[in-house]
């Protein structure tokens, strides 16, 4: 028998009007020892499987039919203590997030501790315990790390304290939710390989939840496809990322760029997935409204799951004719300039992190003589794992910090310096787009306040009628339709949001746009068509851009030239093409190794930390 | 002790040094301001003129007015608060008689307004989302708007007039015997005299003032309580520990609370600060033998000495109150205690 039985789970939330399916009939079965994949795109219910689990459902959530059995015992009628007794001990979760999944007042010790008597390991020499738990998931110092806080911790820390107590009680099975997004590349192969080495000791099955089709073929053995609540495809891993049956796995791995081989474009799938209210008022496929090959039976009649070939279902009227998905193709390059844009020559910024007398300063070298050229009309992408000054760089560049030696020049115009002049003129000249969408957004404006805004403070002040007719023209420009106008951010999604946010830099048209990690986050569908949306606007407006971001093939498929970026330095530049194909520093070379391939790995054992 | 909580002590005893003098700066200006005359009012009132002139003149206030201030400011530092003009003793020997019942009742309302505080707050979270939270919740806004000498007055009536239960003049009964004062503290000392009769009596006594005084700062921290408890239920940390199977009753005392707490207690040294100035008016609805009797006392009889020293010592004691919370603070902040 089976350890997970998941037989055509139904999870609804109740409303006033009705009930709406957040997950409709999953089946899936799990071994001890294999690991299942659950892919999708945000909103595709993948997180539901593992609250249902723990019973953890938001509120209004409930499973309305079907059998989740762990090891012959109902999860979902049993008793709350029962279930209190098999978390944690026997189901174990591995979070998104490991900062905050761990309690910040509280020392890695006592949290420790707790899970321990949690599981009955606790009592005397209960240090001895945890301090062997976190030996083998190689967190150095242990002992040490026992009275510290997750804070003064990094993420991939974080990430290995939370392993070793999931695994502390040796669990028959493992939920891990997005446990590698947070962290950096280098890391997350780390740590999804830690997780497969533990698995492997204890005989521990795993549902691995991810956005990322070639991370779940790398480390699943079978892959659960899901779109809109329901199974778009079920298969071994491999099959299923090779020969995909249903096209929105198809769409799903052509949405995303590559580290290598030919150069393509991007598959954009329209819209969005439909929420739960439009779920329920749909008939047939749920995939319908976006793909490519539907017709009128897929929108009348929904498909039913499918045997497609040895242990691979599809839920789709065409199955396996997903080769008629070809990939669109490679963008057109756009020639860049000779006109330098941004110029920076040693660019160095220093922080003072203790200071003692007579002694002096001790420095942080964030920035370390920095050269580089940006070119008209040319995308630059700068990579390197967090910490490795990239966001500094953004910083010192938009006049948020003061380099601390070295020159930097705009259009041939020093800017270092602080003046109001200067720094009026470099906004005319340079746009940010940060991060996060949200926070950057002024929640009590409307969207055509903030996209005009920049005109607003302009000498002289143009006529209303004119910032209105601009507004306009950026929200078609950066593919917003025009009611967003009278919007509020909060209203919009997370794609819609950052295409706010580049309408607003774009107002006064800037000669360089920094964009600080603005695809991150984002779902891949939603990605692409922000990816293809700068592309377009170059070509159409012809402005520069420095992109910084931690995902290498997004940077390749964007910029011309790339800066790898460690501790600081700029350790290769160069055009993209070659950097990516002829990785001459060993730090580029690791990261490139590191990203997932959806080739699986045959030696899962961690050879160095 | 820590090295942390040593720099933030040692900081924020620099800072008390500016804000002490800014504040007696302004209390020597405002009190000069009132049409009374130090001098005359320190002499019999059949006395002459000349006579009033020459006593003006020995006690400075001939001079300019900053000059004055110096003096006064000077004597502060050696210890030498003046002499109360009614009563013609050290003003700092009537400011250290009264003092620790003032303190002994503030202490004692700080802990009902905790003890309130946090269970109100307790309760407000723990009935979230039913019809009853939105009745304390009204409950709340009601108690919110009652000062502290309405409490006094009506626990007065109630509970002393009415019901006759608890006292409610002084810190103690008329036939219970007066232990030898060694620190002020009533509590303290009757314990020390080994009359365990007087310090029943004196908590009796303190009963209804400071529950009083406690109950009027308790609302503001209970909602806050509430709302922080609120938050910190939405953070992964307490998802997460749901996930390990860990039980609602831990989660709340082990991993919520502890977070909450910060917050609440910010409000709380800000509470604390104004609980301190409300002990004034319930001193005098009860006739407790502390600073804010002395206070009132001193304004009737425009004795400036007093009124400047009591002034100061308030102050004093409002800064002491918000220092112990901060160190408190950076206690509880594991992430504030590195910086």
């Amino acid at each position: 028998m089976a350890l997970l039985d998941v037989n055509r789970l139904t999870v609804s939330l109740t409303t006033k009007t009705g009930t709406l399916d957040a997950v409709s009939d999953l089946t899936f079965s799990l071994e001890p020892g294999r690991t299942v994949g659950l892919v999708g795109e945000s909103g595709a219910g993948k997180s539901m499987i593992g609250r249902t689990i723990a019973q953890l459902l938001p509120p209004g959530f409930a499973v309305s039919g079907g059998a989740l059995m762990f090891d012959g015992e109902d999860l979902v009628t049993m008793a709350p203590d029962r279930r209190r007794a098999l978390l944690g001990r026997d189901i174990a979760f591995i979070p998104q997030e490991p900062l905050s999944a761990l309690n910040p007042v509280l020392t890695i010790g006592q949290q420790f501790r707790e899970h321990l008597d949690h599981i009955g390991k606790g009592g005397a020499g209960w240090k001895d315990r945890a301090v062997a738990e976190m030996e083998a998931v190689r967190l150095t110092d242990p002992r040490g790390l026992l009275d510290r806080y997750p804070h003064q911790l990094s993420g991939g820390m974080c990430q290995r304290v939370l392993i070793a107590m999931a695994f502390a009680s040796r669990p028959r099975l493992l939920i891990a939710d997005e446990p590698t997004t947070a962290l950096d590349v280098s890391v997350q192969a780390q740590i999804v390989r830690l997780i497969a080495e533990m698995q492997e000791r204890d005989g521990t099955a795993v549902i691995f939840i991810t956005h990322d089709l070639r991370l779940a073929a790398e480390i699943c053995d079978e892959v659960i496809v899901l779109y809109a609540g329901r199974q778009a495809e079920y298969g071994p891993a491999e099959v299923l990322f090779r020969t995909p049956a249903h096209p929105y796995t198809r769409c799903l791995e052509l949405a995303v760029p590559d580290v290598a081989g030919a150069p393509r474009g991007l598959y954009l799938l329209p819209e969005r997935m439909p929420g739960l209210k439009a779920i329920a008022e749909l008939t047939g496929c749920r995939f319908a409204g976006r793909c490519p090959l539907a017709d009128a039976r897929c929108r009348a009649e929904e498909p039913a799951l499918a045997e497609v070939g040895a242990g691979h279902v599809s839920a789709c009227w065409k199955s396996f004719a997903t080769e008629a998905i070809a990939p669109p193709q490679a963008p057109d390059r756009v020639a860049t300039g000779q006109e330098k844009i941004l110029e920076a020559q040693g660019l160095t910024k220093s922080f003072v992190t203790k200071w003692r007398m007579f002694r002096g300063a001790t420095l942080f070298h964030a920035l370390k003589s920095a050269d580089f050229i940006v070119r008209d009309a040319e995308f630059v992408g700068v990579v390197g794992e967090s910490g490795s000054g990239k966001s500094t760089l953004a910083r010192t560049l938009i006049g948020l910090e003061t380099p601390t030696s070295g020159a930097l020049e705009l259009l041939g115009r020093d800017i270092t310096g602080t003046d109001g002049g200067t720094r009026d003129w470099r906004q005319a000249q340079m746009q940010i787009v940060f991060q996060d969408p949200q926070s950057a957004l002024n929640p009590r404006r409307k969207v055509g306040t903030i996209v005009g805004q920049a005109l607003e403070v302009e000498v002289p002040r143009p006529a209303g009628a004119e910032i209105e007719a601009r507004i306009r023209q950026l929200l078609s420009e950066t593919g917003l339709s025009q009611e967003m106008v009278a919007r509020y951010p909060s209203q919009l999604s997370g794609g819609q949001k950052q295409r706010v946010n580049i309408a607003r830099a774009l107002c006064r048209l800037p000669r360089l746009l920094i964009a600080d990690e603005i695809a991150s986050g984002l779902d891949v569908s939603v990605q692409a068509q922000l990816l293809n949306l700068l592309l377009r606007l170059r070509a159409e407006l012809g402005f520069s851009m420095l992109f910084i971001s931690h995902d290498l093939a997004v940077v390749r498929y964007l910029c011309d030239r790339v800066l790898v970026m460690s501790k600081g330095e700029i350790v290769e530049s160069g055009a993209t093409e070659d950097v990516f194909a002829n990785p001459r520093h060993p730090y580029t070379r690791s990261l490139l190794a590191a990203v997932p391939k959806g080739v699986r790995q045959p030696a899962m054992t961690e050879a160095s930390t | 002790m820590s090295g942390p909580v040593m720099k933030l002590l040692l900081r924020r005893l620099l800072t008390l040094i500016p804000t002490l003098i800014l504040v007696s700066l302004l209390l020597f200006c405002i009190l000069r301001m009132l049409p009374v005359d130090p001098a005359a009012m320190s002499l019999p009132p059949n006395a002459t003129n000349a006579e009033i002139e020459a006593m003006r003149i020995e006690m400075g206030l001939d001079k300019p007015l900053i000059q004055q201030y110096g003096i006064w400011f000077g004597n502060i530092i050696h210890g030498d608060f003046g002499a109360s003009i009614h009563y013609r003793t050290a003003v700092s020997k009537l400011v250290l008689d009264t003092l620790p019942a003032t303190i002994e009742l503030a202490l004692a309302a700080m802990v009902f307004a905790t003890l309130f505080g946090v269970l109100g707050g307790l309760w407000l979270f723990y009935t979230r989302g039913g019809v009853v939270e939105s009745v304390l919740d009204l409950g709340t806004v009601a108690l919110l708007s009652i000062p502290e000498f309405l409490w006094g007055l009506f626990f007065m009536l109630l509970f002393g007039v009415s019901l006759d239960l608890l006292p409610f003049i002084g810190r103690l009964g008329a036939g219970v015997d007066r232990p030898e004062t060694i620190t002020g503290f009533l509590l303290i000392d009757s314990l020390l005299a080994g009359s365990p009769l007087t310090f029943l009596d004196a908590i009796r006594h303190m009963i209804l003032p400071s529950v009083a005084l406690g109950l009027s700062a308790a609302p503001p921290i209970m909602r806050i309580l509430r709302s922080t408890l609120m938050d910190v239920y939405q953070e992964d940390y307490i998802h997460q520990a749901r996930q390990r199977g860990i039980s609602e009753g831990r989660i709340l005392i082990f991993h919520a609370l502890k977070n909450a707490f910060l917050p609440t207690l910010s409000l709380m040294g800000v509470q604390f600060g104004f609980l301190f100035g409300g002990t004034l008016l319930v001193e005098i609805i009860y006739s407790y033998p502390g600073m804010g009797n002395l206070m009132v006392d001193a304004i009737r009889n425009a004795d400036l000495p007093i009124i400047q020293t009591v002034g100061l010592t308030y102050c004093v004691m409002v800064l002491l109150i918000s220092m112990v919370v901060d160190v408190l603070y950076l206690v509880l902040n594991p992430k504030l205690r590195e910086a």
